[in-house]
């Protein structure tokens, strides 16, 4: 794909995911209905569980270009690992702030040790190991590759760490007014706001990621360039 | 396969041999553990809590932060004098190079969990009750899930300019589930609860040494090649 092609996908998703993220805050201001436990704060929940999705998408296209580059070695394949690696990461502190300032209100607490939240801030974690050894290693090949073996080895071992997270609480009693399963079943507004929340999330998302493709793409040309033309003396 | 083991054998004796000549990973792991116990003894307010009550959150701690001492520093030693470049080319497969690390590891953290055992018998005389062979399964196949993840991981530290100060930011993330069924699984052994309570731990540990220790034989070569 050329470059020109690329920044022209990523503006096109860009703009539409701006337009989608402008018409979810009017929805979520001036449209959607008010939840009746928790209130005003709940409107946090279109932002935030979007912000989630996407952190959950980067982290399977980051471990699946992960193993596809540590199988085929197509320079391709890191750069899109990487660039969905810090959509990851940004979606993810995202999901990380707006949480707990909804739990804050919702819960009376901004943590608890539920097994979605635990499951989440380690994964953030793993992204931050992925771009520190990307960032620290002393080869920059090896650093590709390590990167790779981290986002491969998370998504093998993260399901476990759910398992065991959920099945941890089983130890100590759950509080109870921290349930949000039980609450009433989403309302066809409160569907359709949290839809346009994913697809606007999702475009932006995705949109970032071309960009940052795009970025890879023409250093990586720039270095092919400069290395060709003999060193101005 | 036999010439296999021979060479993962070779590697572990090798391994053993220098750290029994120099002492220098378990002096230190050895140390940091005890010091560990003893700062445990100032920091929690034994008025308030029984230190018998957080025994295997301790243990496990202690264990976790004494291992990742010396573990981190499983491959400095070849590295420190090029000895790696000769270890990767010689014709013992890189799975195999391994396998051999996490064995000589293990060895390792067994033995700072016998030296953190007997510390935290002998400051905080802690009832470790139950039936201690279950109690060394438990222990084991705990062991065996932390050193898989963290031998590869210090793999990927020593080829980074931050070293071992990277390693804990990588592996603790994925340690949860042993820490989480660690800690049941010694809490209960040293509750004596039945071994049926200890049971469900035990497989899960199993589960994660099995399923890291794979991964870890997989993903090896791709950290280690040049």
């Amino acid at each position: 794909m050329s470059l020109t092609r690329i920044r022209w996908m990523a503006m096109v998703l860009g703009v539409l995911g701006v337009a989608g993220v402008l018409v979810l805050h009017w929805l979520v201001f001036f449209w959607v209905g008010t939840e009746r436990t928790m209130g005003i704060v709940q409107r946090i929940f279109y932002v935030h569980v979007p912000s989630a999705w996407v952190t959950f998408l980067a982290f399977g296209i980051t471990a699946l270009c992960g193993a596809a580059y540590l199988w085929l070695r197509d320079e391709r394949l890191d750069w899109a690992a990487q660039s969905a690696a810090e959509g990851g990461l940004v979606f993810g502190a995202i999901m990380l702030t707006s949480g707990p300032l909804w739990a804050a209100y919702a819960w009376g607490t901004p943590w608890t040790w539920e097994p979605r939240l635990t499951l989440t801030l380690l994964m953030w974690f793993v992204f931050l190991g992925y771009f520190l050894v990307r960032a620290s290693a002393e080869d920059r090949l090896a650093g590709k590759r390590m990167a790779a073996v981290i986002g491969v080895l998370g998504a093998l071992l993260i399901p476990l760490v759910h398992v065991s997270v959920l099945w941890f609480p089983s130890l100590h009693p759950q509080p109870v007014v921290l349930n949000i399963d039980e609450g009433p079943t989403l309302d066809s507004d409160m569907l359709i706001t949290l839809m346009v929340g994913l697809l606007a999330f999702t475009l932006i998302f995705f949109s970032i990621v071309i960009f940052r493709y795009g970025l890879e793409h023409l250093r990586y040309q720039h270095a092919l360039e400069t290395r060709d033309q003999p060193r101005a003396a | 396969m036999t010439v296999y083991l021979r060479q993962v054998a070779a590697i572990v004796r090798k391994d053993l041999l220098l750290e029994l000549r120099t002492r220098e990973r378990l002096a230190a792991m050895g140390g940091l553990t005890v010091l560990v116990a003893i700062l445990f003894h100032f920091a929690i307010d034994q008025g308030l809590v029984r230190m018998q009550q957080l025994a295997a959150g301790l243990l496990w701690m202690t264990i976790l932060f004494g291992g990742m001492l010396g573990m981190g520093r499983t491959f400095e030693m070849e590295r420190e004098h090029g000895a790696i470049q000769g270890l990767l080319a010689s014709p013992i497969p890189l799975d195999g190079i391994y396998l051999a690390k996490v064995i000589s590891n293990f060895v390792l953290v067994a033995l700072i969990e016998v030296i953190a055992l007997a510390a935290y018998w002998l400051f905080f005389g802690f009832d470790y009750g139950g039936d201690p062979l279950l109690l060394a399964g438990v222990l084991a196949v705990a062991t065996l899930g932390v050193v898989a993840v963290t031998t590869l991981f210090s793999a990927i530290s020593a080829q980074t300019t931050m070293g071992q100060t990277l390693l804990p930011i990588l592996i603790f993330p994925l340690l949860v589930p042993v820490v989480i069924f660690g800690v049941t699984a010694t809490g209960r052994i040293f509750a004596s609860r039945p071994a049926q309570e200890v049971e469900g731990s035990l497989y899960l540990l199993a589960a994660f040494a099995v399923l890291s220790l794979a991964a870890g034989a997989i993903l090896f070569r791709y950290v280690v090649e040049e």
